[in-house]
């Protein structure tokens, strides 16, 4: 048995950090959580619903929250960590002047941040009223808001834009965030259900249905929702006097431009890596991979390990994932942890 | 399969910058102005292109196709993987150019009739277009007032300030010698001057073969440049 409990501090509050501080609890581990906003819950406390079963993200935020109330754990809010080093047997890790805590492993779930869409301004996010990303539209959604166009009316017809920011060598991402095809599904049944009348395109270069249940879920938007599906990227949108917007686009599969008047533009938003994540690479105390996520020591057989021995990471900081996909990898990072120690002893 | 035509494009700079790999996502079509006007569209081109097929490059080379694109690289502006199908176009039309696939479309034919203007034009006077070779029963896009505007030239363009012709600076000013002959050498130097002279030789070749032949058994290059004009 370890003489006095080994102490991992785990760097991000969302629902990687919060699975994986409450397995390392539960196995006899002292924790600190430190998350950089008010509230641990990450991305998932304004996000509305999850696919494949719509079911409301706030059970799993709450469901890992009541773990995190564990004797183990300590959570710090409002705080990022700034600074990392290796201090003898010990890692240091700093937030400004403020604060400064030793750690035996670190465990990094630092996340993932939404691509900005004005980035890609010929869609007009941020300079036309009626272009909403993914993310807009699931707030929308969580506060029960009505579904309406900037002026208040219901909307006739949405296009769903997958891939922006994804994909995209313009962008500088030239990788797929995977998890936005099906929330782009999911997100237009969703309309379906609160707006009927209203015809909903999701404009795709390819549908990336990864997931055994995703496939379904495509076939029900088609059969049962009447979601309609145009291969083609999006080469601009404008907006109209009425504020509506005319977008273009080449339906590949019949090879013809173009052009379609829509009352709104949902733009499915894929994940960058962390912002946060500069602050650990800058002082070398961890590599990035050529995306810009952490780097794994071992893509196969070791992707909960980074480039530094005694830090550890799990989630979306490795690369895009699913919410089902965060929580195993929240816990495969926790056994990592545990055989390391284990071994040390 | 790949053969003597893929592997003629591929040698070009141009085709190695302006393409690399295509998804086939569209949104060079999508942003086309020429796929709004023509039966166009540069992804399916690229497509054809990349699959390196010597028949169906062949045909592409003679086909109207490759002349519809205007060359405003709006394309190279969206791709999301940083190709150029504009670009791609440029070496399929001086392959066209040069192998003589061109005389076989009606817009390719008219290579002729812009190396026989512009090109003329610009080692002749240092301008692509210029008032003295704007003859208005050829320019019938410039409206009526044309013909007034081409008859007294030389006032219509001290009017409005030019220098036309004269020496010095100025709009429309005569270009020196040494200025022509300096681009002469560029165009030599460059392959400028050899395209045009394969864009003739292939279109004599041409002429000969619908027959417009004078009694010297020469072509009748004037009969074939109004049917070049008149081709509907």
């Amino acid at each position: 048995m370890m003489n006095k409990p080994r102490h991992i501090a785990v760097i991000g509050g969302g629902i990687a950090g919060m699975e994986t501080a409450s397995r390392l609890a539960q196995a006899g581990y002292k924790i600190t959580l430190i998350e950089k906003e008010r509230i641990t819950g990450g991305h998932l406390t304004q996000w509305s619903h999850l696919f494949p079963d719509s079911s409301d993200p706030a059970i799993v935020v709450s469901r890992l929250s009541s773990a995190l109330s564990h004797q183990n754990i300590k959570v710090i809010t409002s705080t990022e960590i700034t600074d990392i080093s290796k201090n003898g047997q010990y890692f240091n890790l700093k937030s400004g002047s403020e604060m400064s805590l030793n750690a035996d492993a670190i465990v990094v779930t630092s996340g993932f941040h939404l691509f900005d869409a004005s980035r890609k301004e010929e869609y007009g996010y941020g300079l036309f009223d009626n272009v909403l990303t993914s993310a807009d539209l699931e707030l929308m959604m969580k506060n029960e808001k009505p579904i309406r166009t900037a002026s208040g009316k219901k909307p006739r017809r949405i296009a769903i834009i997958h891939c922006v920011g994804s994909r995209d060598a313009k962008a500088g991402n030239t990788y797929c965030s995977k998890v936005c095809c099906i929330t782009g599904i999911k997100q237009a049944i969703e309309l379906n259900k609160r707006l009927p009348e209203c015809e909903i395109f999701c404009f795709y270069m390819d549908l990336r249905l990864y997931g055994s249940s995703f496939d379904g879920l495509y076939l029900t938007a088609q059969q049962k929702h009447k979601v309609q599906f145009i291969r083609g990227r999006l080469s601009e949108a404008a907006e109209k006097p009425d504020k509506s917007l005319q977008i273009k686009a080449e339906d590949t599969l019949s090879g013809r431009p173009l052009r379609m008047d829509v009352d709104m533009i949902i733009l499915l938003v894929g994940m960058e890596p962390g912002i946060s994540h500069n602050n650990f690479s800058r002082n070398g105390s961890v590599q990035l991979d050529e995306n810009g996520f952490l780097k794994c020591k071992d893509v196969h057989a070791a992707r909960n390990l980074t480039t530094q021995t005694g830090i550890f990471m799990a989630g979306t900081c490795i690369c895009p994932m699913s919410v089902s996909e965060t929580l195993e990898n929240a816990r495969s990072a926790a056994l990592e942890v545990i055989n390391y120690f284990e071994r040390k002893m | 399969m790949p053969g003597e035509l893929y592997e003629r494009i591929s040698q070009d700079i141009r085709f190695t910058e302006g393409l690399t790999a295509c998804m086939n996502c569209g949104i060079c079509t999508a942003i086309c102005p020429a796929a709004e006007f023509y039966d166009y569209d540069p992804r399916s081109i690229v497509t054809t292109v990349q699959s390196g097929d010597e028949k169906t490059l062949k045909d592409l080379l003679e086909s109207e196709t490759i002349w519809y694109c205007g060359q405003c690289m709006s394309c190279k502006t969206r791709c999301p993987r940083g190709n150029c199908p504009g670009q791609v176009i440029q070496v399929l039309r001086k392959v066209s150019q040069e192998t003589g696939a061109f005389t076989k479309s009606r817009k390719g034919r008219q290579q002729l009739l812009i190396k026989d203007t512009v090109g003329k034009n610009i080692l002749k006077y240092g301008y692509c277009i210029y008032p003295a070779t704007a003859y208005p029963e050829k320019h019938p896009e410039q409206g009526t007032v044309w013909k007034w505007v081409f008859e007294n030239s030389h006032e219509v363009y001290a009017s409005v300030g030019g220098n036309y012709q004269g020496k010095g600076p100025g709009t429309l000013r005569k270009i020196p010698r040494e200025a022509l002959d300096e681009l002469h050498r560029i165009f030599e130097y460059t392959g400028g001057i050899n395209l045009f002279n394969k864009i003739e030789e292939h279109s004599r070749k041409k002429a000969l073969e619908l027959g417009f032949r004078k009694e010297n058994a020469d072509p009748d290059m004037e009969v074939y440049t109004r049917f070049v004009e008149n081709e509907q």
